[in-house]
């Protein structure tokens, strides 16, 4: 069953050459004068596009910067308008936004929810009813009935977040500003969207970040220029963006040519285990994990290199390992291949990675560049004692005089 | 249950689009509310009169213009005791002046929310009129005690400030949801609104009596909604007497024919506020 549908929607935005015209854009007589000289220019920030969406489909929508992406996004929340065109939506639509820039200074956090919650369309029932769970996800505690200026910033994000997280829509819009709070709170964000995910929503998401576009999203669209330029399996699709950005980059055209035409090798898989060998993405501070980057090799490559990497979910790099610092030299030969990282304790805070493995040849030109592949996102829990953003292993010892006493951490 | 089909188009006037609209407007009226209560509270929050204020602003009016009009100008008032002679037009009209100069900006002052979240737009002028209505209801307990006072009787006749405060509040409508809309496209209207409510302070019956305008202006005086509002809002309450019929007709029909006009003309610059907020 259709759930929206695009039907070929254009957006016409006019811009203004002279840009002191546009400075005095709010004056009437420099507006009524404008009018009969006509200096506007046309601009087509979408133009005929159509698509559909399923119910329960996830469609990611890539795309440079300006390529028309945002304009997508508010169009489907009705902030604006099409110039031409239609948008059919069946059901709620609910973005999930941050909207703590709507939070009144000299109300307390219950009250702002109230205030934010009406304004993304909820009733006074429906945030009664989940007000303690908006509070709880929001992690502000006690501090709910205090004016929110008393709030510290993370705060603020994570109350304004949790609203929109509580919006049970039937269509979910996503946006790059999930980017909220600490990487506890963005793991339960991703939870709270993989959950509303497995409950059936419909869910569009707009972003820059293409491994969680492909861990999220079935199809995605690829927007150049306010036109759909390419449509269809995630991972088709992302293929061509890359093309796409290393074009766009005359330092990456070598790479492509090399990842595009004449691969050496690929990266079949990276599969992530614990400490008895089990493929999990599962793990506590302090818990042993190997991680195995299977490969496809097609001609040998001499002096090869391959890493790993431990990226937030939107995309940071936390800490990546290398084959070059850590390993003896690697040769690889045609035919399938598995390299395995493994440590004895993970060190990483509580939180959600998204792994990812890489291979390339000895030296750091873009041209080395082999392959490149995410892996799951695992999820860090609570093990050994961590409060700041990572663990290390470690001993106390006490120094008094000649007596020296030895504590080992258990 | 079959989900609900929602269909954005390009901008149009049919019929169709405008009964979706309100549809959507009953929609959020939750909104409505929660934001109207947070305009009162927040109005006198941290301030230490407080609610007070309501009362203060049109009581010191009162005082000023009963001192100016009344013991230097000896502006007649009717035969009634001044005070309560201009109180009586001052609370209807500081009712549709605050309404109107709080609520022009609406649109431009919350820009964050319109370029963000999608409502019925016409909520946020809408707040600041009811706002102003919290703040009219309080400022009335002084026309009671200023009746009493004076020894003037209440009348059944009283009754009738409900259908008057109802036209009232449409045409404070009507002017918020025109003003605000345009004030997004030509911000001169922020700056033009003051001195307009200025002038049309005194092309109202509010500090002379309706018997002073010469009877060869009164029917293009009479167009102004304001001066058939006051001056019957003064006939029931301070007069105690039947309101006049033809000229409280002539305000209802202007001010719902101003509204349903600047609502549809609102709704069509809706759709594009948000490119030039």
């Amino acid at each position: 069953m259709v759930n929206l549908t695009f039907d070929r929607v254009s957006k016409k935005y006019k811009i203004y050459a002279d840009p002191s015209e546009e400075q005095s854009r709010s004056s009437l007589l420099n507006k009524i004068r404008r009018r009969f000289r006509n200096h506007s220019q046309e601009f087509w920030a979408l133009r005929d596009v159509s698509f559909t969406v399923e119910r329960g489909e996830a469609l990611g929508i890539i795309g440079l910067n300006g390529a028309g992406k945002s304009t997508i996004l508010k169009l489907l929340y009705n902030i604006t308008t099409p110039s031409k065109g239609e948008i059919r939506i069946c059901g709620k639509l609910s973005a999930l936004i941050e909207v703590s820039s709507g939070f009144h200074p000299e109300l307390t956090g219950r009250e702002n929810v109230y205030l934010n919650g009406s304004l993304l369309g909820m009733t006074r029932r429906e945030i009664r009813n989940k007000l303690d769970s908006i509070v709880d996800f929001s992690g502000v505690g006690g501090f709910i009935d205090s004016p929110v200026k008393r709030y510290s910033s993370g705060m603020y994000l994570r109350l304004g977040f949790s609203i929109a997280a509580h919006l049970d829509p039937d269509i979910l819009l996503l946006d790059e500003v999930l980017a909220v709070g600490d990487a506890a709170f963005q793991a339960k964000c991703i939870q709270r969207i993989a959950q509303l995910r497995k409950e059936g929503t419909t869910i569009v998401f707009v972003s820059h970040n293409l491994g969680a576009v492909e861990s999220l999203c079935d199809r995605t669209l690829l927007i150049k220029e306010g036109q759909i330029y390419k449509s269809g399996a995630t991972h088709e699709v992302i293929a061509t963006y890359e093309d796409l950005l290393l074009r766009v980059s005359p330092k990456g055209r070598a790479a492509a040519t090399e990842s595009s035409t004449a691969a050496a090798a690929e990266i079949v898989a990276v599969k992530v285990f614990d400490s008895e060998g089990r493929n999990t993405t599962m793990f506590a501070t302090g818990d042993a994990m190997s991680m195995q980057v299977e490969l496809n090799v097609h001609r040998r490559i001499e002096d090869a290199v391959v890493e790993v990497y431990f990226n937030s979910v939107f995309g940071n790099l936390h800490t990546h390992f290398s084959t070059e610092t850590g390993g003896q030299r690697l040769d690889l030969e045609p035919g399938s291949t598995i390299v395995e990282f493994s440590c004895a304790e993970i060190t990483l805070e509580v939180a959600a990675f998204e792994v990812e493995a890489a291979i390339r040849r000895r030296g750091l030109s873009i041209s080395d560049f082999v392959d490149r592949k995410h892996g799951a996102v695992i999820n860090v829990g609570r093990g050994k004692p961590v409060h700041g953003v990572f663990y290390t292993p470690h001993q106390w010892r006490v120094l008094t005089g000649d007596a020296t006493k030895h504590m080992q951490h258990e | 249950m079959t989900p609900r089909v929602s269909i954005i188009t390009a901008p149009s006037l049919s019929t169709t689009k405008l009964i979706h609209d309100l549809g959507k407007l009953v929609r959020y009226r939750d909104l409505l509310y929660t934001l109207s209560v947070h305009r009162i509270k927040v109005r006198y929050k941290q301030s230490v009169l407080g609610g007070l204020w309501a009362i203060l602003q049109p009581v010191s009016l009162m005082l000023m213009f009963t001192f100016i009009f009344s013991f230097v100008a000896k502006i007649p008032s009717d035969g009634a005791p001044y005070a309560i002679f201009v109180y009586t037009a001052l609370l209807p009209w500081n009712y549709f002046s605050s309404s109107v100069s709080n609520a022009t900006g609406s649109l431009v002052n919350h820009a964050q929310f319109v370029t963000k979240v999608y409502f019925p737009r016409e909520i946020l002028p809408a707040t600041y009129v009811i706002a102003s209505l919290f703040d009219f209801v309080v400022a009335s307990v002084v026309l009671v005690g200023l009746m009493m006072y004076y020894g003037v009787p209440l009348t059944i006749h009283a009754l009738y400030v409900v259908p008057i405060v109802l036209i009232l509040t449409c045409f404070a409508l009507a002017m918020s949801l025109f003003l605000s809309a345009t004030q997004v496209r030509f911000r001169d209207i922020g700056v033009a609104v003051p001195l307009l409510l200025q002038l049309w302070l005194f092309a109202t019956p509010v500090i002379y009596p309706l018997s002073s305008v010469p009877e060869r202006f009164r029917s293009i005086y009479m167009l102004n909604p304001m001066v058939g509002v006051i001056e019957n809002f003064r006939q029931v309450t301070l007069r105690g007497a039947e309101p006049d019929y033809s000229t409280l007709t002539l305000a209802a029909v202007v001010s719902v024919v101003l509204l349903c006009l600047s609502y549809v003309y609102f709704k069509h610059l809706e759709s594009t506020m948000a490119d030039i907020i």
